[in-house]
């Protein structure tokens, strides 16, 4: 029983650290995966709302829902900040169409299709809910899509929060919530500022992303990022000098963390939206940014000014016919540049 | 706190409700906030937390026939919380704690090679558990169909009524055992679920208290 005793600190490190880069301005919010994540491993009983991959359109509410101003995470000081938990509607509820009565009943011509809640109510809310719902006015509105996990936290609240000591950190840098320790106290979920911790109300424990950790070992990419259409994710180990992620986030510093603030050490990484070119009032295109650099500070911290000026610097050398490192990674002309050794297929 | 003995057949005491409680003489116990400072090791989120300690105190009879140990507690709550009906709720819960060691602390769950096993009645849970903890953090929880830990409850509007039943000895020594005549300790806790209690955040009596066992 005592050596169960382990410190936290111990706890919260690893001698590695694999992380995933997000490039935001080739994410087209298909949910591609999404998703690939349900299918794999949220379709459990009581597993229903969890989506441990999502995308929502920001500046947004955002799933779960209003997620960003729950709390948790660290102060400006380092001291544990308190969070809030979510509810089932927050976590997108497990909204239930009348498939039967429009397709099979011969009621087509009168049966609407419509969703309702696990409650039997018509839904107030759900996931996605104000996809692409825009910022900003007219002409100059403007959103973007953020793709969010588990960001397997260096500094993680959730492993700090378990009073348990049911949540730890493997040498690979993957966070895991030991299923037989938990009792779903949830202070990780108040603790967690990301609001990636999902209680299941029939196994009455705590469960969140996984990282795919069975398809890790076996050389695979977590189905997230291996699915992804649109070509936006690099996945490695951080310290690997070789791989993109390491270039994206360690060389040329254009993939941020999102909420730096929240002070856990992230380890998913955005390449910022480079922003639609705003008109003035007269209907001219000008060279200002759409999205307000407030507004991706306020994501992404005081990074990601000098990050965009990088990525329009190198887009520019390559319109000038210049070769560019930088831009050759984000295109990635072949898919297993961005896996690094995670390039195994999952079948 | 003192065990009675008695001479009723210890399946009917199972229920709350059997008049055979009257007989038993009924024991007010105080419960306080728990003071959460000392998990700040364990958990500072924890260690952090207000509000909790709903729970004001307990009323408790504790009788013996010799063989099993019976006891039966009810204490104010207005909230009936037994179900879990979304992702930001918690049930309600009680618990009493033996010491296994000379110089075990209830406050700090028990401590290296002094542990604690505690009975552990959820309202959402069909079987109380046996809880065995080396302090905080290190607790495990076991079904009571183990140990022969059985529990009942009910709710009449105001009160939660339960009661626990165990044989008073075991083979296994990670179970509190008691011998007619031979003193030992006791402590309560007592979970508002609708004030989110759970884990640390609950109401407890304090530190262990001499418990004598009528012979
Ligand atoms: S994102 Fe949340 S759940 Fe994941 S490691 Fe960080 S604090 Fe823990
Ligand atoms: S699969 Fe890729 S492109 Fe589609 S929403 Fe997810 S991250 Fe964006």
């Amino acid at each position: 029983m005592a050596d169960k005793l382990r410190h936290k600190a111990g706890m919260k490190g690893s001698q590695r650290q694999l992380a995933t880069v997000i490039d935001l301005n080739k994410c087209m919010g298909c949910q591609s995966c999404t998703v690939a994540c349900k299918n794999i491993w949220t379709q459990r009983p009581g597993t229903e709302h969890m989506r441990w991959a999502n995308v929502a359109t920001y500046p947004g509410r955002g799933y779960p829902r209003d997620w960003q101003s729950k709390g948790g995470g660290y102060d400006a000081q380092s001291n544990p900040a308190q969070g809030e938990l979510i509810n089932l509607v927050d976590a997108g509820d497990n909204l239930q169409f009348n498939h039967d009565a429009v397709f099979h009943e011969e009621n087509g011509q009168s049966a609407h299709l419509q969703p309702t809640t696990s409650r039997g109510e018509k839904p107030q809310w759900g996931y996605n809910w104000d996809e692409d719902q825009a910022s900003g006015s007219w002409p100059n509105a403007f959103f973007f899509y953020i793709p969010r996990k588990c960001n397997h936290c260096s500094n993680a609240p959730c492993i700090e929060a378990c009073s348990r000591n049911a949540i730890s950190k493997r040498e690979d840098g993957i966070v895991l919530i030991d299923q037989d320790r938990c009792t779903g106290h949830r202070h990780c979920v108040e603790a967690c500022p990301y609001k990636m911790v999902y209680f299941n109300p029939v196994t009455k424990r705590s469960e969140k992303c996984i990282e795919c950790f069975p398809r890790v070992e076996q050389g695979i990419a977590p189905a997230c990022n291996r699915q992804c259409v649109g070509r936006t994710r690099a996945y490695g180990y951080l310290d690997d000098e070789d791989n993109q992620v390491h270039k994206l986030v360690k060389r040329w510093k254009v993939a941020l963390p999102l909420h730096p603030e929240c002070g856990t050490e992230p380890n998913v990484f955005y390449v910022p939206p480079m922003s639609t070119r705003a008109y003035d009032e007269s209907g001219r295109l000008t060279q200002e940014m759409r999205i307000p650099m407030e507004i991706l500070e306020s994501y992404f911290g005081p990074a990601v000014g000098d990050a965009l000026n990088t990525l329009v610097e190198q887009r520019q050398r390559r319109k000038r016919g210049e070769s560019s490192e930088l831009m050759d990674i984000l295109i990635s002309r072949r898919w297993e540049d961005r896996f690094a050794q995670f390039t195994n297929e999952p079948v | 706190m003192r065990v009675q003995r008695h001479s009723y057949d210890s399946a009917v005491l199972a229920d709350g409700r059997a008049p055979a409680w009257g007989a038993i003489k009924e024991q007010e116990i105080t419960l306080i906030p728990a003071p959460l400072t000392r998990t700040a090791a364990v958990s500072p989120y924890l260690s952090r937390q207000t509000g909790h300690g709903r729970i004001h105190n307990l009323r408790a009879r504790l009788a013996h026939d010799g063989t099993t140990l019976s006891i039966r507690l009810a204490w104010h709550d207005p909230d009936k919380d037994d179900e879990l009906k979304d992702l930001d709720q918690f049930t309600d819960g009680v618990a009493v704690m033996f010491p296994l060691a000379p110089g075990a602390s209830a406050m700090a769950m028990g401590a290296r090679e002094a542990p604690i096993n505690a009975w552990f009645w959820k309202a959402d849970e069909n079987e109380p558990f046996d809880v065995f903890a080396e302090g905080y953090a290190t607790s495990h929880r076991r079904s009571g169909a183990d140990s022969g830990l059985t529990a009942t409850g009910y709710h009449d509007q105001e009160h939660w009524v339960v009661v626990l039943q165990r044989p008073l000895t075991n083979a296994d020594d990670r179970l509190a055992g008691f011998r007619p005549g031979s003193p030992s300790a006791i402590a309560f806790a007592a979970w508002a679920g609708s004030n989110k209690e759970r884990s640390g955040q609950k109401s407890v009596s304090g530190e262990f208290v001499h418990l004598t066992v009528d012979a």
